[in-house]
């Protein structure tokens, strides 16, 4: 029993290199609807990346009036450290302020000169956690902030968050259609091309029913052959992918900031290569073994 | 030079003399609503008997041959083989009755992308013989037919009759007790047939029982043996 085992995949081995062009040609089939997703996948996982930067990088500023006392100051940390939404908080004095102010007019400093005192509040930065980065909650936040004592202003990219949660979630219903779509025309192409392969072989299963072979004997190569297909489309496709990003990206990264984050943070997890790979597996796999069936009927 | 058959009988029953093989009991086979193929068949054959089923194509030759190794099942009627009832069998025995027959086809139904060895090696493997067995006996079977110095040889190399012949060394790979060929000389020519005819009453003298449809009546009527007429799906008669 243990022997036949080991005979399956040896089995399914030979069968591959024995149906020979036939064999390249749809693991080069399914190497190609791979790649379409591969290539979707990393834009998506591109765009999501450079979205949570932006999340990241998001800050709300809460103002401070010049006549806050120390005691106010501190009790008003507090309270800002308490609230939920808020990840940390920086304090910037008026000074700081206005050292950033001079650097960000780097050359034109001239400007300054006339200002006598420094007109800048100090105040509080505050990186918000994402989850409590919607129009809705920010707005309730900043409602919030405004009415504690010593706060003079608060502000935030109120329009531009707006803007930019819309057009995420347009993204992300987009990306889910499109995904799905290509899912599917991927899966069903791997296993036509699977079953395509198993039909060339009708007389080969014919024969051996004919002979008194047992179903599972019939169709375990089968099996394995269509995850042997599967899961290798999906490596060469992978392959693929790398060779092109190693060849490509020094051109992107000059070219795009959008994909010079993807060239940092590398390609594909190996987890989602261990997914797409598995899912080739898994598809071959059921391509063939819907294929043989239909010539098993004893 | 072949191993002697397998005893497949008791005592008790080859004490009885006679005993069938095949037995088809009113069978009656119809495709679809109204297309009969066969119409009460009643055929009895005995351990050891070759037997000719002739008739022109569409009188249901085939399906009494499809009917035995249980590739169909009739519409109704009771089929047993070897003693064993194919009509009520399990699915999961049909590849063990199978391992007990020999089939051959007109169209002889070789793996093209393998040697003549290897199509062989292939029922020496399903039917679980040791490989070194499995090689011996194969190497047996193509002496038997003439083909020895062609087993490296992949099948379309060969003429029609030697690819016939392999067809028939395959089916004896398993030492069936029963060889069924359909049609096994419909693609030669007339002395490329004698010659598969010739081979096929050869094993038959050695013990197997043999069932041959063909649609060749000067054929069958030279082999000399039983001979069953068919006419659309009914035996109509019987010679000697």
């Amino acid at each position: 029993m243990l022997k036949k085992l080991k005979q399956i995949p040896a089995d399914a081995v030979v069968n591959l290199i024995r149906s020979g062009w036939g064999g390249l040609a749809s693991i080069a089939t399914i190497g190609v609807s791979f790649l379409i997703i591969g290539i979707f996948l990393i834009l998506v996982l591109q765009f999501n990346a450079l979205v949570a930067e932006w999340r990241e990088q998001f800050q709300l500023s809460v103002f401070l009036e010049d006549k806050i006392t120390p005691k106010q100051l501190e009790i008003l940390e507090k309270r800002i450290q308490n609230e939920a939404a808020v990840k940390s908080v920086t304090f910037i004095t008026k000074e700081q302020a206005l050292a950033t102010f001079r650097r960000e007019l780097k050359g034109q400093e001239s400007l300054l000169e006339g200002l006598g005192d420094n007109p800048l509040p100090a105040s509080f930065q505050l990186k918000i956690r994402e989850g409590s980065q919607s129009p809705a909650a920010l707005e309730r936040l900043s409602v919030f902030l405004r009415r504690l004592e010593g706060v003079e202003d608060i502000q935030y990219g109120h329009e531009w968050i707006e803007r930019m949660s819309s057009a995420a979630r347009v993204t992300k219903l987009l990306g889910l259609i499109i995904g799905s779509v290509l899912t599917l025309g991927s899966a069903l192409i791997v296993s036509n091309t699977i079953r395509l392969a198993v039909y060339t072989r009708a007389a080969e299963i014919e024969i051996m029913r004919f002979v008194g072979a047992t179903k599972a004997y019939i169709r375990a190569p089968f099996l394995v052959e269509g995850m042997l297909q599967g899961s290798l489309g999906a490596l060469l496709a992978m392959g693929l992918l790398f060779a092109a990003y190693r060849f490509i990206a020094p051109t992107f990264k000059l070219a795009s900031p959008l994909l010079s984050t993807a060239a940092d943070r590398g390609l594909l997890e190996p987890s989602m290569i261990a997914a797409l790979v598995g899912g080739g597996a898994a598809i071959g796999a059921l391509g063939s073994s819907l294929a043989v069936s239909r010539f098993l009927k004893t | 030079m072949l191993p002697p058959p397998r005893r497949i009988h008791s005592k008790k029953e080859v004490n009885q003399g006679c005993f069938a093989m095949i037995q088809m009991y009113h069978v009656y086979k119809t495709y679809g609503k109204d297309l009969e193929a066969l119409v009460d068949v009643n055929l009895h054959i005995h351990k050891g008997e070759c037997v000719f089923l002739a008739g022109s194509s569409g009188a249901g030759k085939s399906t009494i041959l499809r009917l035995i190794f249980r590739d169909e099942l009739p519409t109704s009627g009771q089929i047993l083989v070897n003693g064993r009832n194919v009509v009520r069998m399990k699915l999961r025995a049909v590849p063990h009755l199978r391992r007990t027959l020999g089939i051959v086809f007109q169209d002889f139904k070789l793996l093209r992308d393998r040697t003549v060895e290897e199509n062989l090696a292939l029922v020496a493997r399903i039917v679980g013989m040791p490989n070194p067995e499995g090689r011996q006996r194969a190497a047996q079977l193509l002496t038997l037919v003439g083909l020895s110095h062609k087993a490296r040889m992949l099948p379309y190399k060969l003429s029609g009759g030697e690819q016939q012949r392999v067809a028939i060394a395959r089916a004896l790979m398993n030492d069936p007790v029963v060889l069924l060929a359909d049609e096994p000389t419909g693609n030669l020519d007339a002395e490329l047939a004698a010659d598969v005819i010739r081979l096929i009453l050869d094993i038959n003298a050695r013990g197997t029982t043999v069932l041959v449809a063909t649609h060749d009546l000067k054929l069958a009527e030279e082999a000399g043996r039983r001979t069953v007429f068919l006419k659309k799906g009914r035996i109509v008669e019987e010679w000697p």
